[in-house]
């Protein structure tokens, strides 16, 4: 599915993108004036240069708006009466623009934004124009750009200490867009992984063959690292195809924006190096396996795939709270009692070391493989227990029976 | 040397004494049922004998293996037939042969007599290409004991092997063990309900009663021992039901 699911999202999302870049270049604006006089004139032969403009010929505004909602343009520019007088006598002049949502999309926005973006080309080079005859009738010093526009900033941004020549929020829209990827594929793969596993023993449960399978000649570790293994490589398979089709979503999604096309990740030294590929893969091996233990312990307890489902459901709380907090938002930046409640969760340690092996942190890679490690022994050696005692047969409970007991307690 | 002992066998579920004190021998080559109502404890000495869950009480040996100490050393010589046995149903029946012989099997030429044999046992023919869900009761109940016999256990313990089928079908399987035993020199252990069908089948049993053995012997010497016309007659005679 994953193969499938993410080029489908990305081609969706490029198909959007394009037709809104169609839309965009292809927008026209309406153009109704109550005024005249030669900067009027001049302000409308700037628009008419190049632009598709509809010209709106009305007794009054009212009229102009009913005409404009008629034609195809997204955005009418109201040239009001003094806008003339106002700007020859170096007073600010108005304008207005109108902009007619009919489906609230991207692409009525961007026309208004066409049109603001010719206004203010507009006002700067006649208020450069303006600033170059006034410095030649008083005879003063320097540029016309630079008495409109005394300061000009450069941005650079220090990545792992390498000085790089790309504004901040470049580096950052690229990065976002994997740190919040990267949680939400940590999380379906373990999601779909105890799924599946807790399926895999309920069924024996619910099919009846559970006890012939506990009678057969093979130990009852080996059992278990079969129903781990099979469910390993069917999580493995699924993870390569989400990244396979995670890859095609990227290059899909974002190759219009042309930021991003230009600036590889290699350029912003951004990336997994094949050392870090190799932890990301133990990472999420040591994840998987955990997770499945632990899958398969609570699985034990249910009757049927049903109630194995519901069992699981409490397991993947667990594991959303965390991958939808580090989505958004770094460990060190959260309150110290969230952070510790947070790492104490082993499926944060799966996002954490994720993003760490993205950024060539190693050394909190490799150490949240020790702390996931620690607990997958942990559980795993649960797993066997319950697999090489009585319980897995005699084992039953269901919710109802736990909200008993949970009473009879009180 | 006994296909079984069990001796003084007691076993616990919370407040709930399913066995208390069961004692048996089964001899080797021989066709032995325990028998007695609902709840007696036949299906936990069953699945104690099979290694399934552990006594509370008491030892048992199959051909002198301590279940509690050597599971897997037992697991390799018998073959446990649950009352509520199911397929996997994505399966044919013939897939289902291949995979549990596969189990038994030393390399693949044994693995196909084995599947072979199970064939023959179950009598589907070519129905066992077919995925076992369009199985009816009976077909499902055959080829079970089809799986549970093809690779010629030493010990072959079948838990209610007739339970819900009907007369047709419980002749059929019934004919099954009793011939399959007799060729193959299987022992069998199983458990019925139903007295009529363990004093066709069985060379001796015991008759269980809430969690004890309260009375041994073949068929006929029990009838012979309490005067009575059957099994069911003895059973009431040497319990306090009514």
């Amino acid at each position: 599915m994953p193969i499938i699911i993410f080029p489908v999202m990305g081609g969706a999302i490029r198909i959007s993108q394009e037709s809104v870049q169609r839309a965009v270049v292809g927008a026209s604006f309406a153009v109704y004036t109550d005024d005249e006089g030669f900067v009027t004139e001049a302000f409308l032969e700037y628009l008419y240069r190049g632009n598709t403009v509809v010209p709106i010929e009305a007794a009054s505004l009212e009229d102009a708006l009913r005409q404009f909602q008629e034609t195809d343009s997204n955005a009418l520019i109201y040239i009001p009466r003094g806008y003339n007088d106002n700007l020859t006598q170096s007073m600010r002049g108005e304008l207005r623009v109108y902009a007619n949502l009919r489906k609230l999309n991207m692409a009525e926005t961007q026309s208004t934004n066409i049109v603001s973006s010719l206004i203010n080309n507009f006002n700067y080079l006649f208020s450069i124009n303006k600033i170059k005859r006034l410095l030649e009738q008083t005879g003063g010093l320097g540029t016309p750009e630079a008495v409109r526009s005394p300061l000009s900033i450069r941005y650079a941004s220090i990545l792992k200490g390498t000085v790089l020549d790309i504004p901040p929020t470049s580096i950052i829209s690229l990065v976002m867009s994997q740190s919040i990827m990267l949680p939400i594929m940590v999380m379906m793969m373990v999601m779909f992984a105890i799924q599946m596993a807790a399926t895999s023993i309920a069924l024996e449960k619910e099919q009846k063959t559970l006890e012939t399978l506990m009678t057969l000649p093979v130990s009852r570790l080996t059992v278990l690292a079969g129903k781990l293994s099979g469910s390993i490589v069917i999580a493995v398979a699924g993870s390569v195809s989400y990244l396979i089709g995670f890859g095609y979503y990227m290059n899909s999604a974002f190759a219009f924006v042309p930021e991003a096309a230009t600036m590889s990740i290699d350029e912003v030294s951004v990336g997994i190096t094949p050392f870090g590929m190799l932890l990301v893969g133990v990472v999420i091996f040591v994840t998987l396996v955990s997770a499945l233990a632990m899958a398969l312990s609570i699985a034990v307890f249910a009757d049927n795939v049903r109630s194995a489902q519901s069992f699981t459901g409490i397991l993947i709380t667990p594991i959303m709270i965390p991958a939808i907090i580090l989505m958004f938002s770094d460990i060190d930046m959260l309150p110290q009692a969230v952070q510790w409640i947070l790492l104490v969760i082993p499926y944060t340690h799966s996002i954490i070391a994720t993003k760490a092996a993205f950024l060539g942190d190693y050394f909190v890679v490799i150490r949240s493989i020790a702390f996931i490690s620690v607990w997958t022994f942990a559980v795993l050696y649960v797993a066997a227990k319950i697999f090489s005692t009585e319980r897995i047969i005699t084992a039953r409970f269901s919710l109802g029976d736990i909200r008993k007991r949970l009473k009879r307690g009180r | 040397m006994h296909a079984i002992q069990a001796v003084d066998l007691g076993k616990n579920f919370g407040s709930t004494q399913a066995l208390r004190g069961a004692s048996f021998t089964v001899d080797e080559n021989e066709i032995y049922g325990l028998i007695g109502p609902n709840g007696a404890g036949k299906t936990t000495a069953l699945r104690i004998l099979s290694t399934l869950i552990s006594a509370s009480s008491g030892r048992a040996e199959v051909f002198g293996f301590d279940v509690a100490r050597h599971p897997e050393k037992v697991r390799e010589i018998i073959s446990y037939l649950p009352e509520e046995a199911g397929l996997y149903q994505h399966l044919s029946g013939l897939e289902f042969l291949e995979f549990m012989a596969g189990f038994y099997a030393d390399g693949i030429e044994e693995r196909n007599s084995f599947v072979e044999e199970g064939r023959l046992i179950s009598g589907l023919g070519e129905r066992l290409r077919d995925r076992s869900d369009g199985y009816s009761k009976g077909m499902k109940r055959r080829l079970l004991i089809a799986r549970a016999l093809m690779m010629k256990p030493r010990l072959a313990i079948l838990d209610e092997p007739t339970s819900g089928l009907d007369v047709i079908q419980s002749v059929h399987v019934r004919n099954m063990i009793k011939d399959y035993a007799d060729r193959q020199g299987v022992t069998v252990l199983l458990s019925s309900h139903n007295m009529l069908e363990v004093e066709y089948l069985c060379d001796r049993v015991s008759l269980m009663d809430l969690g004890r053995v309260v009375a041994e012997g073949s068929p006929d010497e029990l009838r012979a021992r309490y005067g009575a016309k059957n099994l069911e007659d003895v059973f009431m005679e040497v319990t306090d039901h009514e």
